[in-house]
């Protein structure tokens, strides 16, 4: 019978709540709002890295540019075959594709060629796609476009095609024949794939012309002997392997995960410098009362058990309460506003969704760096007072 | 029995000085016994109370209740203590001004998790004996002096106690209430409750059913 939940404790905490009511929900309000911008943050940042670690491996191991004064420039088909020919090499894949910028919405798509090589990307772009038969890509000479482009193709009035206009000026009217569903939305989001043939049209490219090559390597480890190679062979060219790629995509995460630290810092501090404020010192009021509590019989367990119900109560209700509308501010809101600090080129890229990406440790991380923290800033100033006498305490 | 032994008790005041409040009071008080500690404000009254129910301890000296050395024992237990065998009756009431008159009365049993049927049984009896039915679910702050003493009593009596102290009851009170005061004190009276109150007021200094009075002035009994 001892150990029962004692009622009469929790009612007097969940009363003791509603009758420090302003203070209260002027706590409740903070603490939520923090614990809301902390989570958003966390879950952006993690949905943005889980794209980012798909998209980092599905990169070439080595992709091939051609420098002209420093700028890249198309490269001939022709050196193919003595790429081939270095050892190492299991293929090498000319890439056609370009940034077409439609004027109407302002931004950029990554149009890209394909049907030369669709055997290696029949599987890839199937599965990418709803509802969608690769070998029509062929027949019906169309386009696949992203899920971003579509929404904007849409918003212009474009049903099931697009006209791109060409270096000439003339227009070329592709069909579209399937939506991305992508697992990596931030990449697929503005991506139209369509025969190469199409793509040389668009760009006015020349048939026996790459815009790069993309290099598979049998060993993974002979990446920067092979790269050197090239380096040697063709020294006009602009060698990347994985890891270089890796490192830019990762700078511009970290840049951008940067500004997101920043607010994670100054929502941190925000709730510390509360945290500090509460574990200072308790209410006169408060004082008064644990003294009254004291000299009728609580002993200091008594008093700690009905602060931790009261703290627990507040932070937990706060968390759960800002988990929510942090779930439904990043995953059905799309993060308005905090995600735009990270696509800071949203304005040249299409919209993309973020990913459901809901982790048991950022989860953790939440509730350990918030909930205990509260509880601990309101037991400890209790305690202290509890644990003087009564009488000093009451007078 | 409460019992206190060479007890002397010392304040600290700023960094270096310190006032005496009693000086080796020796003090005896039977069970059933009602005593009135009397004397002018400052002599030292409530800091004796203070010792009895284990709100303070003594600088020097022992307070020792049935037997017990309530002086000596650990913070923990002295709430026990109080919770078990003290009834105190404060001179400013001590209620939490934001709870109801109920609220307030069942604080001292909360800890204990006591039976639900039998805490109503024992608020209706209490709050019938003192005629606050009325009263249970008003907020004590928007309660009478006299509502709000009552109240205290209440609240102090709702665990049986054995010890009942009352430091300056009537000192917020008008001469009415104050009457009133002492009919509510005369019934405690039993023969298994030892009543200690202390008070200035004239209005104790003739009350036969007062077994003893003590004086006490400037920390010393007289």
């Amino acid at each position: 019978m001892k150990n029962r939940l004692n009622k009469f404790l929790f009612d007097f905490s969940v009363l003791s709540i509603f009758r420090r009511g302003s203070k209260n929900i002027f706590i409740f309000f903070v603490f939520t709002l923090l614990i809301f911008l902390l989570s958003s943050i966390l879950f952006i940042s993690n949905s943005i890295k889980s794209e980012l670690d798909i998209t980092i491996n599905s990169l070439p191991d080595i992709t091939v540019q051609r420098l002209q004064a420093g700028r890249a420039i198309n490269m001939p088909l022709s050196r193919v075959n003595r790429l081939l020919a270095i050892d190492g090499v299991k293929a090498v894949i000319p890439r056609v594709w370009g940034y077409y910028y439609f004027a109407n919405a302002g931004v950029n798509f990554s149009v890209v060629g394909i049907d030369q090589f669709e055997d290696q990307y029949r599987d890839l772009y199937t599965k990418l796609c709803d509802k969608f038969n690769f070998d029509r890509l062929k027949i019906d000479s169309g386009m696949l476009i992203g899920s971003g482009i579509d929404k904007i193709l849409k918003n212009n009035f474009y049903q099931g095609y697009f006209n791109f206009v060409k270096p000439d000026g003339s227009l070329i009217k592709v069909k579209i024949d399937g939506i991305f569903n992508g697992d990596t939305k931030l990449e697929s989001s503005d991506i139209i794939v369509m025969p190469s043939k199409k793509v040389r049209e668009i760009f006015g490219m020349k048939p026996d012309e790459a815009v790069d090559f993309v290099i598979k390597i049998a060993n993974p480890s002979e990446i920067p002997n092979i790269a050197s190679k090239i380096t040697q062979l063709y020294p006009d060219s602009r060698v990347i392997t994985k890891e270089d790629l890796k490192i830019s995509y990762q700078n511009l995460f970290d840049y951008k995960g940067g500004l997101f630290l920043a607010l994670f810092v100054i929502s941190a501090f925000t709730f510390f410098m509360i945290i500090y404020d509460k574990a200072s010192g308790v209410s006169s009021d408060e004082k008064r009362e644990i003294g009254i509590l004291k000299a009728v019989g609580w002993t200091i367990d008594d008093i700690l058990k009905e602060k931790f119900y009261e703290a627990f109560i507040i932070s937990f209700v706060s968390f759960i309460t800002a988990l929510c509308l942090s779930i439904f501010y990043v995953y059905f809101l799309n993060a308005p506003l905090l995600k735009n600090i990270f696509i800071g080129y949203s304005s040249l890229k299409p919209e993309f969704d973020l990913p459901f990406c809901f982790d048991f440790q950022t989860f953790s991380i939440i509730f350990f760096l918030t909930v205990p923290i509260y509880i601990a800033a309101t037991i400890i100033p209790s305690w202290r007072v509890a644990s003087m006498d009564a009488d000093e305490v009451m007078r | 029995m409460i019992e206190l032994r060479n007890v002397t008790k010392e304040f600290k005041v700023g960094a270096n000085d310190k006032v005496v409040a009693l000086k080796n009071i020796n003090l005896r008080v039977k069970k059933g016994e009602i005593v009135l500690l009397k004397g002018p404000s400052g002599s030292g009254k409530s800091t004796i109370l203070s010792l009895i129910a284990a709100l303070n301890k003594p600088t020097s000296g022992e307070v020792i209740v049935d037997g017990k050395r309530v002086s000596k024992l650990a913070d923990n237990f002295t709430s026990l203590f109080r919770r078990e065998n003290i009834g105190f009756i404060f001179q400013r009431y001590n209620l939490i001004p934001t709870l109801s008159a109920r609220e307030n009365v069942i604080v001292p049993l909360i800890p204990s998790n006591p039976d639900s049927d039998w805490l109503e049984d024992r608020l209706k009896e209490l709050f019938q004996n003192f005629s606050l039915e009325s009263k249970m679910d008003v907020i004590v702050k928007n309660l009478s002096g006299g509502e709000q003493q009552r109240v205290a009593i209440a609240r102090a009596l709702i665990n049986n106690p054995s010890i009942i102290i009352a430091d300056e009851p009537t000192a917020n009170l008008d001469k009415k209430l104050s009457l009133e005061f002492i009919e509510i004190l005369k019934k405690l009276k039993n023969g298994h409750n030892s009543i200690i109150i202390a008070s200035h007021d004239p209005l104790f200094f003739d009350l036969d059913f007062i077994d003893r009075q003590i004086d006490i002035h400037n920390g010393e009994i007289i």
